[in-house]
């Protein structure tokens, strides 16, 4: 296969991998309360989770440490372990809102029982996790998630006011509304940076051995795949604003999220729509169960790694077992998916300084990096985005607070 | 038995009791037996530094000038590490 | 080795990946013992490794060690082959008693076809 078509296959993948459930339901409901007026929003987390994802990649290429050593070797046991703790508990909380996800979707697709099928998606990402080799899952998922392309014809279809969707870029606030607008400019910058992408990725690349030559690739895959996937979520919200927001529709359930592609697409865009979503949402599953696990092994210096077989990295394996096994009993226990996902976005966001300073720490360092360390082009970008990563750190818990998560 | 956690984040004084700041790091010095320690770091990288601003070129990460060399350490434990008065001007 | 190599204890060894002749990681440096400081010639002795040692740590440190199981492991700074991005060891695992935790946890694994 010719290195063009394994990058264009690598980067449709990332991009169906994209969307998760944060995406989802922040996306679509930004679109729905504030129509086109937060694109610009999902401008700046695409663009900060190309930066951040850069920096972690080129990291673990060049010193061969993924996130979590990283973390452990620049903030020390005391404070990395508080990383640890925060990033596993929003790690469980992701995980369980999307197994809830998949169950959703899964439901409307096939009308079994909800409680049912959040086993049956359980056990099948269980299945797929130890059955299929990792470019396969990655694969599977990815291309799977590319049926919420559907989403983007269906927009187009809507009719939305192209006028208004370009002023929709332009960085604006929302006059009346100003705390709700906030909490969703928040929602959505967590929703697009989410560690566990990145920290995924950073074990990826030192897994496959990649060396400071596979940087110029790094560079590609970062800001093609998820611009790319950026689009997804324009699409998302632009549909929702060109659907809900004239009605006045609040989506709740990913039932809703749903119809947006069936309005305009009859039920060919409903069924579309509903298996992009099951697959977007577990594709993202098996990454933060796994970024979960990662997290663990890199902490505490335990073997890891796909490439390892089970038995030999057994602590490791056990970890995203009872992760999943964890992730079941919290959604077993009923609570909506759609509302514990906007907890874990701003749970996320709220401890995402925490994982990022000490990367762009050690992406400084020429002691690990050697010349690779970052440029001027990459600190600027990097210290703009601590500065937004801190204010919307500070922020997240008392606008979910103030504004009843956005209902105002 | 002294470890290394003892001693990071300790403070320095001299002898006369002047304050020159904490433990930020021990350099070594690594032979193919030994690991010898050779000098203590005070202070520490300025935070604008540590995050990207000015960040040094070179791959020693604590410049040498801020490493008070260990022969001018008269003690280090838990409750402090104490230098001679000159050690400062002696790097 | 021709000319002695620099090091900074902080941040060049504590907290490192410690990896096996194999090539196996087996834990991380939790914290290394000096000897000589009184003496006028301090070095490093021995790297250690368990949750005891995290007590040493800070105050979640003392939490984890009180949680987790596991004994000290020394491994004596002779047995220290190479530091570069991991602390590279001279010995196998087994023959240094690290790496424990993912033996015990085998058990729980093995049993699986396909593990």
């Amino acid at each position: 296969m010719s290195k063009f078509l394994q990058l264009a296959l690598g980067i449709l993948a990332a991009i169906g991998g994209f969307v998760d459930i944060g995406d989802l339901v922040f996306n679509v409901v930004a679109g729905a309360t504030f129509q086109y007026q937060l694109l610009w929003v999902v401008v700046i987390g695409v663009v900060g989770i190309i930066v951040y994802s850069e920096m972690c990649g080129r990291v673990a290429a060049v010193s061969k440490r993924p996130v979590f050593d990283a973390i452990r070797e620049r903030l020390g046991f005391g404070v990395g372990l508080g990383a640890l703790i925060s990033s596993e508990i929003v790690n469980l909380m992701t995980l369980a809102a999307e197994v809830g996800g998949m169950a959703l979707a899964l439901q409307l697709l096939s009308g079994l029982p909800y409680r049912v099928l959040i086993v049956v998606g359980i056990v099948a990402l269980a299945i797929a996790i130890w059955v299929l080799p990792f470019e396969w899952i990655e694969r599977v998922f990815g291309y799977g998630g590319l049926c919420l392309l559907v989403f983007a014809v269906a927009a187009i279809k809507l009719h939305p006011d192209w006028g208004h969707v370009a002023n929709g870029f332009v960085p604006q606030m929302h006059a009346s509304e100003p705390l709700v607008f906030a909490y969703f400019v928040v929602g959505l910058l967590g929703a697009a940076m989410t560690p566990y992408e990145v920290y995924f990725y950073s074990s990826g690349v030192v897994e496959d051995g990649w060396t400071p030559k596979d940087l110029g690739m790094n560079k590609v895959n970062s800001m093609v795949g998820y611009g790319l996937g950026g689009f997804l979520s324009f699409s998302l919200m632009i549909a929702a604003g060109a659907l809900f927001y004239p009605l006045g529709i609040e989506p709740q359930f990913i039932g809703t999220v749903a119809m947006g592609a069936q309005v305009p697409l009859g039920t060919i865009g409903l069924l579309l729509a509903l298996i992009g979503i099951l697959f977007a949402v577990g594709g993202a599953a098996i990454d933060t169960c796994f970024s979960g696990a990662y997290n663990l092994a890199q902490f505490f210096g335990w073997e890891w790694g796909k490439s390892r077989r089970p038995r030999d990295a057994s602590r490791f394996t056990l970890a995203w077992g009872v992760l999943l096994a964890l992730a079941l009993l919290v959604i077993m226990t009923g609570i909506d998916p759609v509302m514990l996902t906007e907890y874990a976005v701003i749970f996320s966001v709220v401890a995402l300084p925490l994982t990022y300073i000490p990367i762009l720490l050690v992406a400084n360092d020429s002691s690990y990096m050697g010349r690779y360390s970052n440029g001027r082009l990459a600190n600027v970008f990097g210290l703009i985005y601590l500065v937004v990563i801190l204010v919307v750190a500070i922020t997240a818990i008392p606008l979910m607070i103030l504004t009843h998560q956005g209902q105002g | 038995m002294t470890r290394v956690s003892d001693l990071l984040g300790v403070d320095v004084h001299t002898e006369s009791g002047e304050k020159l700041g904490r433990v930020f790091d021990l350099r070594g010095e690594l032979t193919s037996r030994t690991l010898r320690i050779t000098g203590v770091a005070v202070g520490g990288l300025a935070l604008l530094e540590r995050l990207g601003i000015g960040a040094p070129e070179s791959t020693e990460r604590i410049r040498t000038k801020d490493v008070i060399p260990w022969s001018a350490v008269i003690r280090a434990d838990r409750r402090g590490v104490v230098v001679r008065d000159d050690a400062e001007e002696r790097q | 080795m021709s000319k002695p190599e620099q090091i900074d204890l902080g941040l060049g060894l504590l907290d490192h990946q410690l990896v096996d002749s194999e090539g196996r990681r087996c834990g991380n440096v939790d914290d290394l013992e000096l000897e000589g400081l009184q003496e006028g010639k301090p070095r490093v002795s021995a790297i250690l490794v368990g949750p005891p040692v995290w007590r040493g740590r800070g105050r979640l440190g003392r939490l984890a060690a009180f949680i987790a199981r596991g004994e000290t492991v020394r491994v004596p700074w002779e047995e220290v082959d190479e530091v570069a991005a991991a602390v590279q060891l001279k010995k196998t695992a087994r023959e240094l008693r690290l790496g424990r935790g993912d033996d015990r946890a085998r058990k729980w694994v093995e049993w699986i076809p396909g593990s």
